[in-house]
């Protein structure tokens, strides 16, 4: 580790007594420019031994298990709703995209989050619920238009925050 | 008295809306007063410190007393500090006492809240003032001993550590900041990242996209499920509560709260653990033991008693010295963070009106909890109905508004967002542990600053042992922890076997 050097000598024999010696075991001297890496790379080792433990630990024993067809691989829920989770994953992701763009096309305006928010509302509410009827989707298309409007409104407009 | 300058209408006015509003977080499943926090967060953002606070510190108390809600009609913890009121209070649901059960927890809670707002009150101006005294060396023992403890408790020991290194390990990405001494380079990522990670993750959208987001992933996964069994909930024809069901209770009302408000100082520690704890030594020291998880007031009683408890207590060490006592005062952090104030061993003797602000913020968030959930319980029990396919897409949206406004409108804080929100369902999937993780990562920073200035002070790492009687009586508490993990592990292996 470069940031790493001894400010006593290194030699031996040159007189430097055992409790000196001990001590300069201890000493670090931090060159100044390269000190952002310092603390950093004492943390990622850290990491990596912490890392190399838990696969000993609880990593060995698991594969041990896997081969004897005890254990399975998988990070999903057992009920794992694949609809309602990319569902999920693909619409934020273009809110986000969307809200961007829009947003650029009326700066400091906020009107890309009240122009997005409102679909993005209307089609997670729709693959949110269960069991459709005409009076849950009224409901989920007016909380869909009030909520941002509301959130447009006071946010933006009475506190000033900035909206993308 | 200058603070009484700061007790406006509207400051009573956010203590009673944050509690109504986290009220209704903690009461439906899956939601958790961090969570009520950390959406509300841009609400503050027009607001000054003070009102700020005043309406998160409602928040964070009707967060955690808002779980009892769920836990005992509909035998589901609305927060996971509730575990252990479903052992008792749904069996009294279905006893027909799901009212009383709601009004003894509603009770319970307020003894806790109050009892540890007092020690809070008495004992972190005193640690504040034993802290102001501390050096760099101390300073960084401290977080290493909040580091060893969070781990010390964890589910895995080792898992706890990793969490936490991890942590420490994001807080560094960015440039290693000319104003602590850095020397402005930047380093742990590409050149490209430069752009956007030059001051590294912002603090909030993390937060927000572990706990917000991070909810609604885990949430989709498991098919945003409706409970039909809130529908049927009816309190109309059950059985009357008394204050008969606190007599012989005062000693396990004292001792929960003790050990709720204890738990709580503790960084990284859940209110599940304070809840637990309470429940087995109310258990224990119980005359009739076997009467607990059918039904007994006395379970009810000590687990609600601690899980508010909890709040005084996580806010002692944050107000003191600067370390979140849970997940919920580390979004905290972020408030204080939002409005340009360090906490730390300074901030009360510096904010004396604010520090004062808070505590009847906390009173009064207390007693509003009370008079709420204790008269409108009838009403409060209904929104446990509010539907998920509402709420979800609501809390999303102000997920990207407290992202987004953090810096004054910066896209990359949203994205932040949704990269903490799938890590952190991702991580719950690992192992990774949540709290010890973001208490890392607010911690990580001055961390690295303690540590390096005190080796380029003294330019020998024996100094963090023989500075000062402080720093040996911390390595003592550092080593306490380690071998109380140890031994907790040793024990638990000897079970398992």
């Amino acid at each position: 580790m470069h940031a790493f050097a001894c400010i006593e000598c290194h030699c031996r024999g040159c007189g430097v007594d055992m409790g000196e010696r001990i001590n300069s075991l201890f000493s670090i001297k931090i060159n100044f420019a390269e000190s952002h890496t310092f603390f950093p790379t004492i943390v990622t080792c850290v990491l990596f031994l912490l890392l190399l433990v838990i696969v000993l630990v609880h990593g060995i024993p698991f594969i041990r298990k896997l081969r004897q067809g005890g254990g399975k691989i998988s990070i999903w829920a057992e009920n794992f709703d694949k609809l309602r989770f990319w569902g999920t994953m693909l619409f934020t992701i273009f809110y986000f995209l969307s809200m961007d763009y829009v947003g650029a096309l009326f700066p400091n305006m906020g009107f890309g989050f009240l122009i997005m928010s409102m679909p993005f509302m209307l089609a997670l509410s729709l693959l949110y619920v269960h069991n459709f009827n005409r009076k849950k989707i009224v409901v989920i298309a007016l909380n869909s238009i009030i909520a941002p409007s509301i959130a447009w409104y006071v946010l933006g407009n009475l506190f000033n925050i900035s909206l993308p | 008295m200058e603070f009484l300058s700061l007790l406006s209408p509207l400051f009573f006015l956010l203590v009673g809306v944050g509690v109504v509003i986290g009220i209704i977080f903690g009461a439906i499943p899956g939601m958790t007063a961090t969570l009520a926090v950390a959406v509300c967060l841009p609400l503050t953002y027009g607001l000054d410190l003070t009102q700020g606070l005043a309406l998160l510190l409602g928040l964070y108390v009707g967060g955690i007393s808002g779980g009892l809600v769920p836990a005992i009609l509909l035998n589901i913890p609305g927060t996971p500090s509730s575990i252990t009121t479903t052992f008792d209070g749904y069996p009294m649901t279905l006893k027909g006492e799901g009212e009383k059960a709601l009004r003894t927890g509603i009770i319970s809670s307020l003894f806790g809240g109050l009892f540890s707002a007092v020690i809070l009150f008495l004992f972190a101006p005193v640690l504040a003032d034993w802290a102001i005294k501390f050096s760099y060396i101390e300073k960084f023992l401290i977080i290493f001993f909040a580091l060893t403890v969070i781990a010390s408790l964890s589910k895995s020991i080792l898992l706890g550590i990793f969490s936490g290194v991890l942590g420490v390990w994001l807080s560094l990405i960015g440039t290693y900041d000319i104003s602590v001494g850095g020397n402005g380079d930047t380093r742990l990522m590409l050149a490209f990242m430069e752009p956007y990670l030059e001051n590294g993750f912002s603090l909030l959208p993390v937060l927000i996209g572990l706990f917000g987001l991070a909810t609604i992933l885990d949430e989709a996964e498991k098919g945003i499920q409706e409970d039909s069994s809130a529908n049927r909930i009816d309190l109309s024809a059950q059985s009357r509560f008394s204050l008969k069901v606190f007599k012989g209770q005062i000693i396990n009302l004292f001792r929960s709260a003790s050990i709720g408000t204890f738990v709580g100082m503790l960084p990284g520690i859940g209110g599940s653990a304070a809840s637990v704890l309470s429940y087995t030594q109310a258990k224990n020291f119980s005359r009739n033991p076997s009467r607990f998880g059918t039904g007994e007031p006395e379970g009810l009683i000590a687990s609600e008693g601690s899980n508010n408890g909890l709040t005084g207590g996580a806010l002692i060490p944050l107000l003191s010295l600067g370390i979140p006592g849970d997940s919920t005062t580390a979004v905290l952090v972020g408030a204080f963070t939002l409005q340009g104030i360090q906490v730390g061993p300074l901030f009360i003797s510096e904010n004396a009106a604010t520090w004062n602000a808070m505590m009847v913020a906390l009173l009064v968030g207390n007693l509003a909890m009370f008079a709420i959930m204790f008269f409108a319980i009838k009403y409060i029990v209904k929104v446990i109905t509010v539907p998920k396919y509402l709420l979800y897409p609501i809390i999303v949206m102000m997920c990207v508004v407290g992202a987004y406004t953090i810096n004054y409108g910066i896209m990359f804080d949203v994205w932040t967002l949704l990269i903490f929100g799938v890590f952190g369902w991702f991580a719950q999937k690992i192992g990774i542990e949540v709290a010890p993780l973001i208490i890392g990562f607010i911690l990580g920073k001055s961390a690295e600053v303690y540590f390096v200035k005190s080796l380029e002070s003294f330019g020998t790492l024996t100094i963090f042992f023989t500075k000062s009687p402080i720093a040996v009586f911390l390595w003592v508490l550092i080593l306490a922890s380690v071998f109380f993990s140890i031994y907790v592990a040793y024990k638990s292996a000897r079970k398992a076997q």
